[in-house]
């Protein structure tokens, strides 16, 4: 049972890792809103989008597919 | 979503039956039921962003007809308190935006400010519908951000610099923090209770056992000294105000365990209890943060209190003139003209004959109040009858609503009523489980005191009041949520103990069975007048009203050259009077405009301008049935309720609105006072009514009712009043905020019936011995877990089908 010694400290501090993690995230703003985030990646990246705007609106490529 | 063909493309309302503008959207013609919904689709398209259409889940908010007052954002004097200064040279500025339904709005904002020159950074939340925008000051202004969000549909407001630093956001990390630590700690200290179970029973040698004991106490200290110390702290507070508050015993159970524990491993004593304490920290933390959720959604609703304290004001010049200004602008001294329906600018007294407020804000009382001149006007307060005139005395945070609006930001809001029931409930019955607790330890020590110990803790773990302190919170946060989800945003949280119980509803019509904008359909003049003369006199009475019929005769007479009307005074459901040269005007209801004439019958629905010396002019309005009316009047009726209308209208409009919806019940001609006696007369009956309604004439109604439910485009007066706001305006999700309100009261039922039984049956056993702490750890534990899981069942009948429940005639109150 000696390995206790060893193990039971380990997983503190793991714990003690995950806990700083934590609290590292959420004072960096990551569960303030779990909503908004969850759709950004659906999402055009800005630049292509706005390129294509920028070359007067040639919707083609969308209406191609 | 369901694309339907009759309803607009963009916001999802029912499209006009002819004529509906038509908008290009991807190549595709797209109809939309009015101008601004074209525009802003159009403007969408332009931007590139008609992705919007694709992404989002719910339909948009309808742009308002009214034009965006995006120029006064930009006067020096308003800025100053909107706007920061970054070091960088670039401002920034926290916007409440209105209309946010879902993750595509966020897109949507995002993309169409981003498109702006000059914009740093847009940051969107949609929980807290926020927007956070950061400009540069040479390129760009708040009036332009303003105006674009109000272009694409959206109606920003601009938080007080002061916004920018959130105190909610700060409780909330704090909470999280304390309930990640305390969930971290229950865990870990459960592991080693489990190997100290085991060896219990299977044998442990004793360096082992002070070694597991000794690491539960590592994990067990950051929980009792960090998460729990809101406990500690509300305890202390109670007891400074000499008050038994749930806190208390709940402090004194976990100073007791975690005291108990400590001494027990320093001694190498028979028991410890670090993975009690632990779990009882969760469990109760788990309750303190679905409670503070419900409380922030309510505090977004207190966010009103921002709107009510209006941020323009029309201060009157010299020569009587009006000019926009900002409310941060006034000096006292300076002549105010407050329009009937809006909210007074500042603190000050009345300059004008008289006139009526409801200050509900203050007193609680919402039955307007009577002023005259000379008496003290409240910034906030809203002006039922007017219009009038106001001398500022107090400006900005020297107003009895900055006051008002500190104490409640402080403060946490009130509580609702159940939850105060449910805590008392809980905390008298701490107070005679402590008794037990202490007869149990007595006892023990008379007749074994090896066993003393033990037996005490098992009664203190194993009716750990959490099942009754979640029972109530946990169903009602619950059900807010899933209201929220449907578009029902519950002001006040009795509200749902009411509806639930509600045997009558009484609609207002105008504006809440049918549409609130009206169409002029023709206008009638008497033999010598000329339409547009007519049409230029009434308009310059109605320009200040906030009716649904003023509304539509101020904007058809927009165009006209405008005439100067004086002393406009509002009578609630009869009309306007004012004089324009020289000449006594009275514009309204026949028998108002009209007193001791005969009314020719083809007059009697319709909004008659009069002079002394009889009919001037006759303006034939007319109206739609609101989309969702019908569904919602059949919804309500299956679910058991008795339904009928109460309007201020002619006896032929209202009969035709209930005929076409199947209502038989109906009254007509009635003014405030008549519905606020109808309402009484029902409730004397037993009768338990919900009033709904939108627009001024219904404010004292919905106060008089059970339940008020006000349409989310309604004046802000009915918003003001009532309880439960039906947010883009939905009214057909009403009848299934109903059956949600019953689900809840029966779910909250159960859980405290629950509660109470588990405590009935857990106590004597553990009282006389028969349950080890541990065995009660995991009792109390899976106590409070039912209660919770109970209570995620809400909403979910709803979801699976709007079938509504058959009504159970059941006892309301608990």
């Amino acid at each position: 049972m000696t390995i206790l010694i060893v193990m039971i400290p380990l997983s503190i501090l793991l714990l003690i890792g995950a806990g700083i993690a934590f609290f590292w995230a959420v004072d960096h703003d990551q569960f303030d809103d779990m909503k908004t985030p969850a759709l950004l990646p659906l999402l055009d990246p800005p630049d292509a989008s706005e390129a294509q705007h920028a070359t007067g609106h040639r919707d083609d490529a969308e209406t191609r597919e | 979503m369901t694309k339907d063909a009759h309803a607009c493309w963009h916001c999802g309302e029912a499209l006009p039956e002819r004529d509906a503008p038509v908008a290009m959207i991807a190549g595709q013609p797209r109809a939309m039921c009015c101008q601004g919904c074209r525009a802003a689709a159009e403007w969408i398209e332009h931007l590139g962003l008609a992705d919007y259409y694709r992404l989002r889940s719910e339909p948009a908010q309808r742009p308002s007809a009214a034009p965006a007052p995006g120029q006064a954002w930009s006067r020096p004097g308003i800025e100053r308190h909107l706007v920061r200064d970054a070091a960088d040279g670039t401002r920034e500025a926290v916007l409440l935006v209105d209309g946010i339904r879902c993750s595509a709005c966020v897109w949507l904002i995002e993309r169409s400010l981003g498109a702006l020159p000059g914009i740093e950074r847009v940051q969107v939340n949609a929980t807290a519908r926020r927007a956070r925008v950061v400009w540069r000051p040479d390129l760009a202004s708040l009036e332009q951000v303003v105006e674009a969000l109000a272009r694409t549909g959206y109606e920003a407001l601009p938080l007080d610099a002061e916004a920018i630093d959130d105190a909610r956001q700060r409780e909330s990390r704090a909470a999280l923090k304390r309930l990640v630590v305390a969930g971290f700690g229950a865990m870990q200290a459960m592991m080693y209770a489990t190997g100290l179970y085991l060896g219990a029973f299977h044998g442990i040698d004793d360096s082992t056992r002070d070694l597991l004991r000794w690491f539960g106490l590592l994990v067990a200290t950051p929980v009792v000294f960090y998460s729990a110390r809101p406990f500690f702290e509300g305890a202390r507070r109670a007891l400074r105000a000499r008050v038994l508050g749930i806190d208390v015993p709940v402090a004194l159970a976990i100073a007791l365990i975690y005291a108990a524990s400590v001494f027990e491993a320093l001694r190498g004593g028979v028991e410890v209890y670090f993975d009690s304490v632990s779990m009882f920290v969760f469990i109760l933390l788990v309750g303190r943060h679905l409670e503070m959720r419900a409380r922030h959604r309510a505090g977004d609703l207190t966010d009103a209190l921002a709107r009510l304290a209006p941020r323009f004001a029309d201060r009157i010049r010299d020569d009587g003139s009006l000019e926009r200004v900002g409310a941060a602008e006034l000096k006292p001294g300076d002549r105010v003209h407050v329009a009937e329906g809006s909210g007074v600018p500042a603190d000050g007294t009345l300059a004008s004959a008289a006139c009526r407020v409801d200050e509900a804000l203050l007193s609680g009382e919402s039955a307007p109040v009577r002023k005259r001149r000379g008496d003290p006007l409240v910034a906030g307060s809203l002006l039922v009858e007017g219009p009038a005139e106001l001398l500022v005395e107090r400006v900005g945070s020297e107003t009895v609503l900055a006051g008002i609006a500190l104490l409640v930001t402080r403060a946490a809001t009130t509580r609702p009523r159940l939850a105060q029931a449910g805590e008392r409930a809980a905390a008298g019955f701490v107070a005679r489980v402590l008794v037990l607790a202490a007869l149990t330890a007595i006892g023990w020590i008379l007749v074994d005191p090896s066993r003393a110990f033990a037996a005490t803790l098992s009664v203190l773990v194993v009716s750990c009041p959490c099942a009754f302190a979640l029972a109530v919170p946990a169903a009602l946060t619950r059900a807010l949520a899933v209201l929220a989800g449907s578009g029902v945003l519950v002001v006040k949280p009795d509200a749902i103990e009411h509806l639930a119980g509600a045997t009558h509803v009484v609609f207002d019509k105008t504006g809440t069975l049918t549409e609130p904008e009206l169409d002029l359909d023709r206008i009638e003049t008497a033999p010598g007048i000329d339409r547009d003369e007519a049409l230029a006199l009434a308009t310059a009475l109605a320009r200040g009203s906030r009716h649904p019929a003023s509304r539509a005769i101020a904007l058809h007479g927009a165009e006209l050259a405008p005439r100067n009307a004086t002393d406009v005074a509002a009578e609630a459901g009869g009309g306007l009077s004012g004089t324009i040269d020289a000449r006594r005007l009275r514009l309204g209801r026949a028998d108002y405009a009209l007193p001791d004439r005969v009314i020719a019958d083809e007059h009697e629905d319709a909004v008659v301008l009069a002079d002394e010396r009889g009919l001037v002019a006759a303006f034939h309005l007319s109206e739609r049935v609101r989309a969702g009316a019908q569904d919602a009047v059949a919804a309500l009726r299956a679910s058991g309720l008795s339904l009928e209308i109460a309007s201020g209208d002619a006896p032929s409009k209202v009969a035709a609105v209930a005929t076409r919806l199947g209502i038989d019940a109906w009254h007509a001609r009635l003014r405030p006072a008549d519905k606020l006696a109808r309402l009484a007369d029902l409730r004397e009956h037993g009768a338990r009514v919900v009033a709904v309604g939108d627009g001024i004439n219904d404010a004292p109604v919905l106060a008089g009712a059970d339940v008020a439910v006000a349409l989310a485009s309604g004046a802000e007066l009915a918003q003001a009043a009532s309880d439960i706001v039906l947010a883009g305006e939905r009214l057909d999700a009403l009848a299934g905020a109903r059956a949600t309100a019953r689900e809840t009261m029966a779910i909250l039922r159960q859980n405290q019936r629950w509660a109470l039984g588990y405590n009935l049956v857990a106590v004597p056993f553990a009282a006389f011995g028969f349950v080890p702490p541990w065995l009660a750890a995991i009792g109390m534990s899976l106590s409070s877990l039912v209660v919770v899981l109970n209570a995620l069942r809400i909403g979910r009948r709803a979801q699976a089908g709007p079938a509504i429940a058959a009504p159970t005639r059941r006892e309301v109150a608990a």
